[in-house]
């Protein structure tokens, strides 16, 4: 735990935003899980860099190669090691501080290390030449090699880092939450904010992670099977079922989609979890925590199947009723968010709400999701989707969901803040972190989303065409608004002070 | 008004729109009331809050319902279909996409005829989109290789260049995998 500690200490410039109090006692469920939130802070950094070259190569028109490599590595770097890794250090804590159980052990060191070693070798692989784009084309890596575009030396490394990254999410990760979850004595001196299954703001935690193993597994076989090919292990013949582009592409689908829709559920979760925390009276209660439970089990019983809605433009190789049974669950999942959009509002109607930056980021970034779920059933019906599919809409979307996980995620973190590190933020700075955040975020989201209205197609380096280069001008300055607002936000961590009163009372008093 | 709603992707914006202003408003309205002017609980009694619950979610299941069944006409698979036993003389293409290009058997059609395009891939993910001359995007097919034929029934109603582009990542030159049709009043 030492080694953890010390290590988040000796990182320069981030390892002071991040490092752990050590007077309270709790770094065992702080030390990891502030790991692993400075790591994914890291990898935003290196997201954010890839992102603005995106549509910098475009407006000076640079090579087409280089627009390509940045979209790789920009989706390589934010969705796995920013996200999912921010995702997994704060829910590490969560599940820490609320089942009184230390967030250490094997399982949390392997996460860690598989998901960051592999996140390196893709990037890696990358940067010498894999564009495979923001998602996994298959089986566009192997294609590429025959063509001439990549070697396959980095279609190995490359896969390797995917499939480190796939034990992380699908296995690993998972595991640890459910063992702390359903096994284990509860310790009293890390019990921070003791809560029960029943609890919405827990239940969504161990609905996500079964979401994960169980939707993850398919492409976890594929994968493993497609690696041990590529490693000479077995021979190719022996896995052709494993290379065959629809059984990939099911499988891909059927874990990418669900792996949004678990992150997305997990952290509506934390939504209900926090939320009371914040009410002006006192309450520390939902609305109704039956409604935010039935909220999350509609999300879950539609968004697993709704996956098909990335495959209507197939037709007929996806047969209809599939297409109209996506349809369908993914406007389903409205029903489900509907909701939780009530549960929300009258809470905050009925008990008042004390506006601190943090809960006041969840609930920005929960404005986010919805205007993001919007456009997601939208492109999700299918009549619709022959007009959208494979244009800039849907990266809105893409772009959109990330950004509104990742704020709500930001604002559970910035609430938990003060546990972690024994120190406080600035409410002013955590406002303008707030304001530039949405500014940018919608600007950008909106921008994509008429571009794709427009026509223009995503993954694609060539917007000169049509007049679609007045998206990209709107995107690069919405882009480069919603990075001044992650610099505002490293500021205040960087800036935090100390806590001044006794560190235990006021971890309590927070959580 | 419908056609333009469920025939193009500014009307998709549009409903988009529809659903999203009104959340924004009610969610706004009431996170500012309840932080700056009236922070304090509220004293709506339950049951009125009750029946806001019931017709809030019965009116997004009515809207959700409305939206989807009217599309249900607009869906290319039900056009195509309806198409294919209309009895017209559609015009069959065969379009073989390879990266970075495509083969397609036929490039002059007719405004008013049906056409049947049987799409398919040899190598990787390509997309077969048609464009409008003024840029919109008319409808778009992802092909997967390996999958038989995916095929569509569209008829052109505006003569025109029509431009044909991949929609689907194929690599380094993906942006370069364009094509033309041409679409031309019968009696020219």
């Amino acid at each position: 735990m030492l080694n953890v500690v010390t290590a988040i200490q000796r990182t320069p410039l981030f390892g002071s935003m991040f490092s752990v109090d050590e007077s309270t006692g709790l770094e065992e469920i702080n030390a990891w899980p502030s790991l692993m939130v400075m790591t994914s802070f890291v990898w935003l950094a290196v997201a954010g860099l890839f992102g603005v070259l995106m549509p910098i190569t475009q407006l000076l028109g640079m090579q087409s190669n280089l627009f390509y490599t940045a979209i790789t590595a920009h989706g390589a770097a934010l969705v796995f090691p920013f996200l999912v890794q921010l995702m997994m250090g704060v829910s590490l804590h969560r599940a820490g501080s609320c089942m009184g159980k230390p967030a250490t052990g094997i399982l949390t060191k392997l996460t860690y290390y598989f998901m960051n070693i592999g996140a390196a070798l893709l990037t890696v692989a990358i940067l010498f030449g894999l564009k495979i784009s923001y998602a996994l084309m298959y089986p566009l890596p192997v294609v590429g090699v025959q063509l001439g575009q990549w070697s396959m030396d980095v279609v190995v490394i490359g896969f390797s880092g995917i499939a480190l990254i796939l034990v992380a999410v699908i296995v690993l990760y998972p595991l640890q939450i459910l063992k702390m979850l359903f096994f284990g004595d509860q310790r009293e001196d890390l019990l921070l904010s003791p809560r029960t299954l029943n609890d919405p703001g827990m239940l969504g935690m161990a609905m996500a992670v079964f979401i994960l193993l169980v939707m993850g597994s398919p492409i976890l076989i594929v994968a493993s099977a497609v690696l041990l090919g590529l490693y000479g292990i077995v021979p190719m013949e022996a896995i052709s079922w494993a290379t065959e582009p629809v059984v990939f592409q099911f499988a891909f689908w059927i874990f990418a989609h669900n792996l949004m829709e678990a992150m997305a559920i997990m952290v509506i979760s934390a939504v209900y979890g926090t939320l009371p925390l914040y009410l002006a009276d006192g309450t520390r209660k939902l609305y109704s925590d039956r409604i935010a439970n039935l909220a999350l089990w509609i999300l879950l019983v539609t968004s697993v199947t709704s996956f098909f809605h990335h495959f209507y433009t197939m037709f007929p190789a996806l047969p209809s009723a599939l297409a109209y049974h996506g349809n369908i669950m993914s406007w389903g999942t409205g029903i489900g968010a509907a909701l939780t959009i009530f549960t929300v509002l009258a809470t905050i109607w009925k008990h008042g709400l004390r506006p601190a930056p943090g809960i006041m980021m969840v609930l920005m970034g929960f404005v986010l999701y919805v205007l993001d779920g919007v456009s997601a059933i939208v492109t999700s019906n299918v009549a619709w989707s022959f007009q959208l599919h494979g244009t800039m809409f849907a990266s809105g979307h893409t772009m959109a969901v990330l950004i509104s996980i990742s704020m709500m995620w930001m604002g559970v973190f910035y609430h938990h803040y003060p546990v972690i590190t024994g120190r406080t933020l600035n409410q002013k700075l955590g406002n303008w972190f707030i304001k530039l955040y949405m500014v940018g975020a919608i600007g950008a989201m909106y921008a994509m989303l008429a571009g794709g209205a427009a026509g223009m197609p995503r993954r694609f380096a060539a917007w000169n065409q049509e007049g679609w280069m007045i998206y990209g001008v709107f995107i690069l300055i919405f882009g480069l608004i919603l990075g001044a607002s992650l610099f505002v936000f490293a500021y205040d961590l960087l800036k935090s002070s100390d806590i001044t009163t006794i560190p235990g009372e006021q971890a309590t008093a927070i959580s | 008004m419908l056609d333009f709603l469920y025939q193009s992707a500014w009307g998709a914006f549009t409903i988009m729109l529809f659903f999203q202003i009104p959340f924004l408003i009610v969610f706004f309205y009431i996170v500012y009331r309840k932080t700056r002017t009236d922070s304090g609980p509220s004293g709506t009694d339950e049951k009125r809050i009750s029946r806001i619950e019931g017709l809030w979610i019965t009116l997004v299941v009515a809207l959700f319902i409305a939206v989807n069944a009217i599309s249900i006409k607009y869906m290319p698979t039900v056009s195509t279909a309806q198409a294919a036993t209309s009895g017209l003389d559609i015009q069959n293409v065969d379009v073989t996409a390879q990266s970075w290009s495509y083969q397609i058997s036929e490039r002059q059609f007719e405004v008013g005829r049906p056409v049947r395009f049987s799409v398919k891939s040899v190598d990787t993910m390509h997309g077969f989109a048609v464009y409008h001359p003024d840029g919109r995007m008319l409808f778009t097919m992802m092909l997967m290789p390996g999958m038989e034929q995916s095929s569509i029934i569209h008829t052109f109603t505006e003569p025109g260049k029509y431009k044909v582009r991949c929609l689907e990542y194929c690599g380094i030159a993906h942006h370069l995998m364009q094509d033309e049709l041409i679409v031309a009043n019968s009696s020219e």
